[in-house]
């Protein structure tokens, strides 16, 4: 608990003493894919359910908040509310589709995979309004008000490091609400064993259901984020490279966790920054990071850390 | 309109049969091992270039080249086995997440060797057929045949065959089955290195029908997935029907609705389908 408050706020105090902008740029893509890390990891890691629809929710809330945005002048965080209903929905439609089937494990990996393949395409081939594959070009910038200083637009890394850290800070506030509560315990029986939580009268289809609309809902804003952040959006986004990264992010960190997504996103993050790789050659890397963890460190780097404190400790 | 109907349906029944092949690969190997082998559509890439390599570069006749890219394809799967997937038996999502790793390297090498341009093969077989007003390409024909013959046998090795029965022996109990004398490590990898071998002679018979790119695996796993879903899981026959009604639904729905759909005509069936049969078409509760 202590080791977590401290790294936190080292966290918070660190534009204070690093003025990187490099270092700062490594640091806010961390927090957003660790903002898809930690929805992930909720509905994956905690609840069990193997989902590949996080890039569809991703890409379909990148294009929405910057088209309500900007066709329908909403302020930015105005515009990241329906993105988010929309996530919802969506979510509702495909888990309910895939948990009514019970299609469990790989089946129901494979059938979101599908979901988000067909989305995809709806954006790929949207042109009017997506413009296709030539994507959009994201003017404009989130504002926030701030006491003494007023509105003011999110500018330059400092500012958006700590936009992104705060979205971080809530959104793994929320999830470990989420998981601390009663829906939280449910989830926890459902990934352990389906059939004796529905014995126990837990309704699995309902709390897997939440599982999933809570995770893809939180997911969607680290894609208005995202588009903002790059100021370019365009169908890659929804891709199923993007499904794999943060997969291997979770995985890497340490499935279960709220900490291990970050730590895993922070890792794959700053790799192709530190040495210098080919687009092919940091998908075998990834590829080859990804097969190692599940066969020789399926805990992740926290998992594996925490059983290392815990045997010193005992 | 007849010409354009009936050619979609050939058309969609050979895409089909593909699917079919990569279904019944995926069946097979998790029916019976316990693996998931998500990755099959990387080795039936491995097994197309590995034919177009042979019959362009070297300049082998194509029925020659198809047997060696086999067995290519086959040496990959055997590798793959050994060194990630007989850890992840019985653990679906380890075998589906080693799968993803292992398409993101196999892919990933394929651009890097091949890169990104679409190859495309001399023409095997040229001419049609006719049938009063349609033609049908003799390439096609045979392409479907040699699938509808590969599948048909392997029901037939599995349902008559010492080796098949050991294989449904070990499906059901491993431990019983080695103790009336299968040698059950070796039958797993007999699995793996034909499941592999077919995806591979899926690839060698894409190649000579249509244009390879290293992303080709990834599409064809996918459709093999909703095949086998469809035709319901641990059916084989089913497997191959599954595939051929997703292919077919795809080919003629790209003609009545906007092609850049097709992939989403399949998956809607998919789902229809599931809502009144939950175990697939052919699959049993």
């Amino acid at each position: 608990m202590i080791l977590r408050l401290v790294l936190w706020s080292a966290l918070y105090a660190l534009p204070i003493f690093v003025r990187s902008d490099f270092l700062l740029t490594i640091l806010i893509f961390t927090f957003i894919y660790g903002m898809l890390g930690v929805t992930l990891d909720l509905i994956f890691g905690f609840t069990g359910q193997l989902s590949m629809f996080h890039p569809a929710v991703f890409g379909v809330s990148a294009y929405m908040t910057y088209l309500l945005a900007s066709k329908a002048g909403l302020p930015f965080w105005l515009a990241t509310i329906p993105s988010a209903l929309t996530a919802v929905v969506l979510a509702m439609i495909v888990g309910s589709i895939c948990f009514k089937f019970r299609l469990k494990t790989f089946y129901f990996a494979v059938v979101t995979l599908a979901f988000a393949e067909v989305i995809r395409l709806v954006v790929l081939n949207w042109n009017s309004v997506t413009n296709g594959t030539l994507g959009l070009v994201v003017t404009g910038r989130p504002t926030v008000w701030l006491p003494g200083m007023g509105v003011v637009a999110i500018k330059g890394p400092v500012a958006w490091y700590y936009l992104t850290l705060v979205s971080l800070t809530l959104t793994v506030i929320v999830c470990a609400r989420c998981l601390s509560s009663w829906m939280g315990r449910c989830f926890g029986a459902i990934r352990l064993n389906e059939d004796l939580a529905r014995t126990l009268g837990i309704d699995v289809f309902r709390y897997k259901l939440a599982s999933f609309a809570v995770g893809n809902a939180l997911a969607s804003f680290a894609g208005g984020l995202y588009g903002y952040y790059t100021a370019y959006i365009d169908p890659g986004y929804l891709s199923i490279n993007q499904s794999m990264d943060v997969l291997a992010m979770v995985l890497l960190g340490g499935q279960g966790t709220l900490i291990g997504p970050i730590v895993g996103s922070l890792v794959l993050t700053s790799l192709p920054h530190v040495i210098d790789l080919r687009a092919e050659a940091r998908a075998i890397l990834y590829g080859a990071i990804l097969i190692f963890t599940i066969l020789v460190m399926p805990r992740g780097i926290v998992g594996t850390f925490n059983a290392w404190r815990a045997r010193r400790a005992a | 309109m007849t010409q354009l109907v009936l050619g979609q349906v050939l058309n969609g029944a050979i895409i089909g049969a593909m699917y079919g092949i990569i279904a019944l690969g995926i069946t097979l190997t998790f029916g019976i091992t316990g693996i998931v082998n998500f990755a099959l559509g990387e080795f039936m890439m491995i097994g197309a270039y590995a034919t177009y390599a042979l019959a362009e570069r070297f300049g082998w006749p194509y029925p020659v080249a198809v047997v060696p890219a086999c067995l290519i394809a086959a040496a990959a799967g055997y590798l793959a086995n050994k060194a990630f997937f007989r850890f992840t038996r019985n653990n679906l999502v380890n075998g589906l997440l080693v799968s993803i790793g292992l398409i993101s390297i196999l892919e990933s090498a394929a651009l890097l060797f091949w890169t990104a341009t679409p190859l495309e093969m001399h023409f095997v077989l040229p001419g049609a057929l006719r049938l009063g007003e349609v033609g049908l390409p003799k390439m096609k024909l045979v392409v479907f045949a040699v699938i509808l013959a590969v599948i048909v046998l392997t029901y037939l090795g599995l349902a008559r065959t010492w080796l098949g029965r050991a294989a449904f022996a070990y499906a059901q109990n491993p431990e019983a089955a080695m103790l009336m004398g299968v040698h059950t490590p070796r039958l797993e990898t007999a699995v793996m290195l034909y499941s592999t071998g077919l995806a591979g002679l899926g690839g060698a018979l894409y190649a000579s029908l249509y244009s390879l790119e290293p992303a080709m695996g990834g599409v064809y796993v996918l459709k093999g997935m909703e095949a086998a879903i469809l035709g319901g899981i641990g059916s084989l026959m089913g497997s191959l029907w599954g595939g051929v009604i997703l292919g077919v639904i795809e080919g003629v729905g790209s003609i009545f609705l906007p092609t850049a759909f097709r992939d989403a005509y399949g998956l809607a069936i998919l789902v229809a389908i599931l809502l009144f049969r939950p175990a697939g078409l052919f699959g049993t509760e």
